[in-house]
């Protein structure tokens, strides 16, 4: 049962048709990114799933059940979602941004309380030192890696994450690349991962999907996609990296 | 000196004048706290909405108070007079500041934090709760102390209408020209609103996530708790008093409404509520006619001309039984007049009038570039200040001023101006060297005394009907001049000078009963 499909789906942003039938499946255990210029649809793609944004026509289904047949609120819990700024609570500690979800769902005291230590040293952050600082105490890696923290609280099979490592520098970036590896060799979720950066895809992902003016023109490992007859896709994965999109996140 | 030995003797109506004013602030930012904190919410969410709100909060704002307690006396509920009228008119006035306040704190919360919140199965009532509201709260405590500093001020104006607080010495002040009485009632008001502002300071810091944000919110419950207690108690009817005797707010007035509360208290046992000061006729008229107040005395020329709109008249009976029918078709009855007739008179100071040769309101005219300043009712009403020009070709090289009426005898006196129109009974006259222009053309109207009373408090209470028809012409012009000046020149208290003007009337007043 793949975790998520999307079939023949499309969907537009104020007015503007952004996504054209559009299917894409996602296994249990498999890390998909979604590459592709601003604009192109992927960040609407990943919004369609945990149904911050509704479809104008297709399905979007999670677990073999369409999302519009969800109560939201139960389907959000179960998928973890990660994006570029954290989007940490400022009011609250590391510990407590990361108990947001486990409080909502009642669990005791003592279980959030071992949570929250034991996700904090997954990330590479000692428990005892982070615990009780406040984001605006951290550094951006530091506020990323609590961000995904908090994301897989509430142990999720699902991971969203919209260009998680896109505001960070170059080595704070490689490092959390590892970090994720090793955290994903460790849980196998399904991710969606959105960026626009082709080699952190290839790094991250099992399967890259590429999209192009709301659609998606491959699909495939690194060794397909080079493989691809499709200009775009040619461009995309064989340019030096320099070349990329030319963007900076 | 003088302030702080008022302060001592006036401790314990002090503290009460005090009380009122802080839970009239309080009261009335809780409530606009209720009111704009949730409009503030649903405004933030629904741009469409937003601006409409504002809009209508910004033009609440914007009516001059004593404008919005004349609009809100003769309406049903939240009219009247006394505190419930001031706690509306401060309610609108602080939704304002807590209104804006909520929506920039709400808007300031990021997108991207709200989306996360989202994302992760909050829902819309937890995003809310546990993330945009705590967010907003600085901004929303910042707007709440903006309306209390402001409310501590426009609270001394509630004194306008009856509902106490410290603007009644300030508008006691006004009337004795007493800068220590109007002291008495700036000083606490402007400590209370630094108090205030530091306060809520703290509690904008307790607020803070980073301290202790339950202890804060406990601290914020409880305060709105205490306040709407105190509100309950503060506008919960009196008891004991079962009439209430009003008064415009200048010395004459408030010596009339204190001698009639006496006169009541001592003839009939009855308890008076004094509700002196009232801001002008407008408010008086109407306080009397919706029963905020049972008793006032009225003027039978301002009654005729400024209440019913009539043409200025002549003739002291033709003019009283006019109004007597008038007010009795209103459900007000025209008791006798009291004997002395507060007629305008026309003011300069002695030394120009001598040096001038001034005796005559005609006379003026031999004066080049005289500043004139009037209250704002001479300037109005229709046997006012044009009439006046008209009847005696009167040619000015400046527009008068308009000025406070409690501050027009000082002007004249301090030079600010060189001619006014004030009460022919004002002890000030002779306190600050000013004489009387003689209206040899009788173009002022007359203007006697005149006791005005609800008509059903005088069928419930004939005894008090009686005891005003008995009073019937027992102060002259000349007394009532005495009373003035004791009260604004000799700065006696006005309920002390009424009394002792019925202690010396007693002798052969008082009938066998």
């Amino acid at each position: 049962m793949p975790a998520v499909a999307f079939r023949d789906v499309s969907a537009s942003r104020g007015g503007r048709s952004v996504l054209h039938d559009v299917s894409l499946t996602v296994g249990a255990r498999e890390t998909v990114a979604l590459v592709g210029r601003s604009g192109s649809g992927k960040t609407t793609l990943l919004r369609l799933v945990n149904r911050l944004i509704s479809p104008d026509a297709g399905q979007v289904m999670v677990d073999d059940q369409d999302v519009a047949t969800w109560d939201p609120i139960v389907l959000r819990r179960r998928i973890g979602y990660v994006i570029q700024e954290a989007g940490l609570f400022p009011h609250m500690t590391v510990a407590g941004n990361i108990a947001t979800v486990p409080i909502l769902l009642n669990w005791d005291a003592n279980r959030i309380r071992a949570r929250v230590d034991e996700l904090l040293s997954l990330v590479g952050l000692e428990p005892g030192q982070f615990r009780h600082r406040w984001p605006d105490e951290l550094s951006g890696g530091e506020r990323q890696r609590v961000g995904l923290a908090r994301a897989l609280a509430a142990d999720p099979p699902l991971l969203l994450m919209d260009e998680p490592f896109g505001a960070l520098d170059p080595i704070t970036r490689g490092e959390l690349h590892e970090e994720f590896v090793r955290v994903q060799s460790a849980l196998h979720r399904a991710v969606i991962l959105v960026t626009h950066d082709i080699g952190e895809a290839f790094q991250l992902a099992d399967r890259v999907a590429v999209l192009h003016d709301g659609r998606i023109i491959a699909v495939g490992t690194r060794a397909e996609l080079a493989a691809s007859a499709d200009p775009h896709v040619a461009r995309l994965v064989g340019g030096p990296p320099s070349l990329r999109f030319g963007e900076t996140g | 000196m003088a302030l702080i030995e008022f302060f001592l003797s006036h401790r314990a109506e002090l503290a009460a004048r005090l009380g009122e004013h802080v839970i009239l602030v309080l009261a009335s930012t809780a409530i606009a706290a209720a009111i704009g904190i949730p409009l503030g919410i649903v405004a933030a969410r629904r741009p469409s909405l937003s601006r409409p709100i504002v809009a209508i909060a910004n033009l609440a704002q914007t009516i001059p108070s004593l404008a919005l307690f004349g609009f809100l006396i003769p309406l049903p509920l939240v009219g009247g007079i006394g505190t419930r009228t001031a706690l509306v008119a401060l309610t609108l006035y602080a939704v304002l500041p807590i209104l804006r306040s909520t929506i920039t704190g709400l808007q300031g919360v990021p997108a991207s934090v709200i989306e996360c919140a989202v994302a992760m199965g909050l829902t819309p009532r937890q995003v809310l709760s546990r993330v945009e509201w705590p967010l907003a709260l600085p901004s929303i405590v910042s707007g709440l102390r903006v309306a209390v500093v402001i409310g501590v001020g426009t609270a001394t104006i509630a004194s306008a209408i009856g509902a106490g607080g410290l603007g009644d010495y300030i508008f006691r002040g006004l009337a004795m020209v007493d800068g220590t009485v109007i002291l008495a009632g700036a000083l606490p008001a402007a400590l209370l609103a630094i108090a205030a502002d530091a306060a809520l300071a703290l509690a904008g810091r307790a607020a803070d996530p980073r301290r202790r944000r339950p202890a804060a919110t406990g601290a914020l419950v409880a305060i709105v708790m205490v306040v709407v207690t105190g509100a309950a108690w503060a506008s919960r009817a009196d008891p004991r008093h079962e009439i209430v005797v009003g008064s415009k707010n200048f010395t004459e007035q408030v010596v009339l409404g204190e001698l009639l509360a006496q006169l009541i208290e001592r003839e009939t046992g009855i308890g008076v509520e004094r509700r002196l000061n009232l801001g002008g006729t407008a408010i008086a008229h109407r306080a009397v006619l919706s029963g905020g107040i049972d008793l006032y005395v009225e003027y039978s020329g301002t009654a005729l001309t400024a209440i019913f709109n009539q043409p200025p008249a002549t003739g002291s009976d033709t003019v009283f039984r006019e109004i007597r029918d008038r007010y009795a078709a209103v459900g007000l009855t025209a008791l006798p007049r009291l004997g002395f007739n507060n007629t305008f008179a026309i003011l300069v100071r002695r030394a120009d009038a001598e040096r001038h040769g001034l005796k005559t309101i005609g006379d003026l005219n031999r004066l080049r570039d005289w500043r004139a300043g009037f209250g704002y009712e001479f300037l109005e009403r229709p046997d006012g200040f044009t009439g006046l020009a008209a009847a005696y070709g009167l040619r000015f090289a400046n527009q008068p001023r308009v000025m406070d009426l409690n501050l027009i005898y000082r002007a004249v006196a301090s030079k600010e101006i060189d001619v006014t129109a004030g009460d022919a009974t004002s002890g000030l006259i002779d306190a600050l060297d000013l004489v009387i222009l003689e209206d040899d053309r009788h173009y002022f109207p007359v203007y006697d005394a005149v006791p005005v009373a609800r008509a059903t408090m005088l069928l419930r209470h004939p005894e008090v009907a009686d005891v005003l028809r008995r009073f019937e012409g027992r102060i002259s012009a000349a007394e009532m001049q005495r009373m003035n000046y004791a009260v604004d020149g000799e700065k006696r208290d006005p309920a002390q000078v009424a009394r002792a003007f019925l202690d010396t009337i007693d002798r052969f007043y008082v009938q066998p009963r």
